[in-house]
């Protein structure tokens, strides 16, 4: 999915900077109003937390956003779920079959929605149609694919009931495959493929989920209280079918703010469990004596060419100019600063699994050293090979996030010194940022993407020339092959040779510029245990943590 | 006698029964110790943006990258050294006697330790030697030898080796990196030619420290000064002229004219002033990259003139109805004599005034919309952006939001100042008009 920098910024993106800091004294003002509000209540198992920003919608056949996700975690449950250790667990699907063709899930019949209904295989059906119905307009839509039909139901070639997916009997539900799909089970347990109520939907209509009393929950929380850009709270679910092992009771966001500033003081004072951190902070976490606790959030950053007709940057010369020049180590460790980070050299980060270890253990990715001599060469290339004497202004698309901001103005300084080129920095609102990438107004974007679903592929066909994320209408029929290639096999070392060919041509092609892969640091409190950060089904998810007492 | 209610009428001469008038109040000496303190302070201020730079010829964009969000520093010697990303030491120096430090520059540091048995992961902490406690943890790995290079400054640190698993302190070793410069920033920097192979540069002071990007505070204060400066003293004289001429028209047409024309001050009055700044600066089009310099000050002009347009019409107003306006117009003496005679002597003063207190409030302006990110765009900076800058590393280093900050305050001060030392002066004048 997009990376909305979900625990950094996201309300900033409506304003700049420094309403946030009003935001923060406003806090500091409210915060002291609530009496008791207290990080972890052991005494009624409630967690208190802050949003970086509210969910945009809880659909979970429109959600595209990390808040919804995380929040959708909570209150819904799909045919799997993800484990206590990140491995792929039964979630409403009791036991599964998957096989070449498809796969068969048997549903528990103990699940129940929040009104005491049995969760069904129709369920299921229903959400799938409805999330590919061209009237939805999911962005999340082409994540259904592999299913048989399901590109067609999407642009409106056949009706949503030729989607290869049947409800066999009331708790049976098989799916036929259009293509091979050896990750369906991990595609299985994505935002996307929750179950809907049908009844409930067609209810509410347009308006369905657009507030907490607007929809309807299986998961083991329960959307208590929505209160638009000020407060959530989710409480357990007590017709989950595994309401026994949840052991947090409640889980309270009554602070929403993309500060992080905000959040640490927050969490300094006791008010909330979790708190990310920022460069700025880390010292005074540091010196606070906080432990600080990381995790690999298994998302690219990347800067992204352009390739349609009309924009120099499509030349090939160029792109290799600039890999010479930016120095993704040098990003990292001087720009950024913290530790966690890793410099990015490959499309592939290294959480990407391999046929048993990492892919990137098994597959090494070619390093290219940055050299300004050599940068400077491939530009005079560049030039001959366009007929310029002088380079044009170019225009760089960034995020608003102060982090965004500082890596742009080094890009514009590396650029200027290094090669004489002048960047010019369109700093845009994340909204505004994806706009405006879609419709290619850009010369070179600062881009990130987060994995969705628990296989290589997630980042593999980003750049096929079918893609609609291919922002940069990178079209390179070799490329396309070896994702066919993949996507036709279901041979885990066939794709995985296939993805290394993928690897070399995208350092040797430079479609991207890989610059980091991003790690998220926090402080949470000691006596919250067992809170599972992770790259898929939810971040940070409550489902398997305890206070200790 | 009656009281004129205008100021400026002309002195009646030889009235010598003047029971009525009093004594006039002492008036404030001109030159008190506060009006030359700000004097001075604006005179330094604009020699600090002017003259400044030609005195500390640093770029204020070039970034540093060896000496991020470093303190003050004078010029010292740095050692090049090339560094190829990994590392790993030597086979043969396989098991070292406690925790060796191979290298230890401001780019890496290099750490090797022994194999300790029962230990498989090693978590790795950073810490400030004159503190207490750990520090950073900055890596777990499973190796026995790890390399740092993490924005490392010319500090004392010390480096704790821990069982990742059980979290026991195992060894730890105190170290002060040398200073040193990557090769590939000397190149960038043009401090050595490409593939030449010096092993020490010279890097220069910076008496105020770096920023987050390693830019230099001092060269960045001047650079900002100048755009502040430079807005806050055009958007006023622009808009005050605006509003003189627009006022002064109302003033002298009189009738429907004027009713159409304060009717339209009115409206730009009741306009929200920071909503259409900012909805003016997106409508403007700055487009990327474009310093907004411009766009700022436009907007500043439609904005801002209607306070001077009606100060000026209420006086011209007045004038008009004088009895040595009438005089003067009876006597057959031309509507632009008028002018030059009667209307601008009297409402220069009043001009003046308005102008020096509409400076302060443009700096201001400025550094508030450039602050909350409306202003100026990288890579031009004025003090308000600085702010901006300076207010995401608050707590580490507040240095970076004070000065420009302190810069801005006495800048709005000094120029407060100024302005009614100007008011009193004004207010002195008794008044003979060369009629």
């Amino acid at each position: 999915m997009n990376i909305a920098k979900s625990l950094a910024s996201r309300f900033a993106q409506t304003l700049s900077g420094q309403w946030r800091w009003l935001a923060t004294f406003l806090f500091c003002f409210s915060a002291s109003l609530p009496v008791n509000a207290q990080a972890v209540d052991a005494a009624n198992a409630k967690v208190t937390l802050a949003l970086a920003t509210e969910p945009p919608t809880l659909n979970s056949a429109v959600a595209t956003d990390t808040i919804a996700s995380f929040v959708l975690a909570h209150i819904m449950e799909g045919l799997l779920v993800y484990g206590a250790d990140g491995e792929l667990a039964p979630g409403v699907a009791e036991r599964w079959e998957l096989d070449a063709n498809g796969a068969s899930f048997w549903l528990r019949e103990t699940a129940r929605w929040s009104d005491g209904k049995p969760v069904t295989a129709h369920d299921f059906v229903f959400a799938w149609q409805h999330a590919l119905k061209p009237s939805t307009a999911s962005q999340y839509a082409f994540i259904f694919y592999p299913i048989k039909n399901a590109e067609a139901v999407n642009s409106g070639k056949v009706p949503a009931a030729e989607l290869g997916v049947v409800a066999v009997s009331d708790y049976e539900l098989r799916v036929e495959f259009g293509q091979p799909c050896p990750y369906f089970l991990s595609l299985a347990a994505f935002m996307t493929f929750l179950p809907m109520r049908e009844d409930i939907v067609a209810h509410w209509g347009g308006r369905y989920a657009a507030d907490g009393d607007k929809l309807i929950f299986n998961g083991a929380y329960t959307l208590d209280k929505w209160v638009h850009g000020a407060h959530l709270r989710l409480r357990k679910n007590s017709h989950y079918w595994q309401a026994d092992a949840v052991k947090i009771n409640e889980i309270d966001m009554p602070y929403i703010t993309a500060d992080p500033s905000a959040q640490f003081n927050l969490f300094r004072d006791q008010q909330i469990a979790i708190a990310p951190l920022d460069t700025g902070l880390l010292n005074e976490a540091v010196e606070r004596g906080f432990d600080i606790e990381y995790f690999h959030t298994g998302s690219l950053f990347f800067l992204e060419f352009n390739f349609r007709e009309g924009r120099i940057t499509a030349n090939h010369s160029f792109r290799k100019a600039v890999q010479r020049l930016i120095d993704p180590d040098l990003l990292v460790n001087k720009i950024i600063g913290l530790p966690g980070i890793k410099p990015a050299y490959s499309l592939f980060p290294v959480t990407v699994k391999g046929n048993e270890k990492s892919f990137r253990e098994e597959y090494p990715v070619m390093r290219v050293d940055p050299d300004i001599a050599a940068a400077r060469e491939h530009l005079q290339k560049a030039k001959a090979e366009l007929g310029f004497s002088e380079w044009p202004p170019l225009v760089l698309l960034a995020g608003d996030s102060p982090r965004a901001l500082q890596e742009a103005e080094y890009y514009q300084y590396l650029f200027k010194k290094g090669l004489g080129i002048e960047l010019r920095i369109d700093q845009q609102v994340f909204k505004q940022r994806l706009e405006k990438m879609r419709r290619g107004d850009f010369d070179i974007v600062a881009a990130a993407w987060g994995p969705d679903y628990d296989d290589i592929m997630t980042f593999a066909d980003l750049f096929a020339s079918w893609n609609d994320n291919n922002r940069g209408r990178y079209d390179n029929p070799l490329y396309d092959r070896w994702i066919r290639l993949a996507q036709e096999s279901n041979d885990a070392r066939t794709r995985f040779n296939a993805m290394a060919q993928i690897q070399r041509l995208v350092v040797e092609d430079v479609p991207i510029l890989p610059t980091y892969e991003n790690g998220a640091l926090y402080v949470q409190n000691p006596r919250l245990k067992g809170v599972r950060r992770s790259i898929f089904g939810g971040d940070p998810l409550f489902r398997y943590a305890w206070i200790e007492e | 006698m009656a009281i004129s209610v205008f100021r400026f009428a002309p002195k009646t001469w030889g009235a010598a029964d003047d029971v009525e008038a009093v004594a006039p109040l002492p008036l404030p000496p001109m030159a008190s110790p506060m009006v030359v303190l700000s004097a001075l302070m604006v005179l330094c201020l604009l020699l600090f943006v002017t003259v400044g730079p030609l005195l500390w010829q640093q770029s204020p964009s070039q970034q540093w990258l060896s000496q991020i969000s470093d303190g003050a520093s004078s010029a010292y010697s740095v050692r090049i050294v090339s560094d190829n990303g990994d590392w790993r030491p030597s086979a043969k120096s396989d098991s070292p006697r406690g925790l060796t430090i191979h290298t230890a520059n401001t780019e890496y540091v290099r750490l090797h330790w022994p194999k300790l048995a029962g230990v498989e992961r090693y978590r790795i902490y950073r810490g400030d030697a004159n503190k207490p406690g750990l520090g950073l943890a900055m890596a777990e790995t499973g190796d026995n030898y790890y390399q740092d290079r993490l924005q490392l400054s010319r500090e004392v640190y010390r480096y704790t080796i821990a069982d990742a698993e059980t979290g026991l302190l195992l060894l730890a070793r105190e170290v002060r990196p040398e200073p040193a410069m990557s090769a590939f920033e000397a190149q960038l920097q043009g401090l050595i030619p490409l593939g030449g192979n010096e092993e020490w540069v010279d890097i220069p002071a910076h008496p105020l420290g770096t920023d987050a990007l390693g830019r230099d505070i001092l060269a960045r204060l001047m650079a900002g000064g100048r755009t502040s400066l430079f807005v806050g003293v055009v958007a006023p004289l622009l808009y005050i002229s605006f509003g003189c001429v627009f006022g002064a028209i109302a003033g002298l047409m009189g009738g429907w004219v004027d009713q159409l024309a304060m009717r339209f001050v009115d409206f730009v009055v009741a306009l929200p002033f920071l909503l259409f700044m900012i909805l003016f600066r997106v409508a403007f089009g700055i487009g990327p990259g474009e310093n907004g310099i411009m766009p700022l000050i436009v907007a500043m002009l439609v904005l801002s003139w209607p306070g001077s347009a009606r100060l000026i019409r209420g006086q011209v107003l007045a004038l008009r109805s004088q009895p040595f306006v009438e005089a003067s117009r009876i006597a057959g003496v031309g509507t632009s004599r008028i002018i030059l005679r009667h209307m601008l002597p009297n409402v220069l003063p009043m001009i003046l005034v308005a102008f020096s207190f509409a400076i302060p409030q443009a700096i201001f302006t400025e550094a508030f919309l450039s602050f909350i990110g409306m202003g100026v765009s990288p890579p031009t900076t004025s003090w308000g952006a600085l702010c901006n800058d300076g207010i995401k590393t608050l707590l580490s280093h507040p240095r970076q939001l004070l000065l420009p900050a302190l810069l801005i305050s006495m800048s709005v001060l000094a120029f407060n100042i100024l302005g009614d030392a100007l008011r009193d002066a004004t207010d002195r004048r008794s008044g003979v008009v060369r009629a």
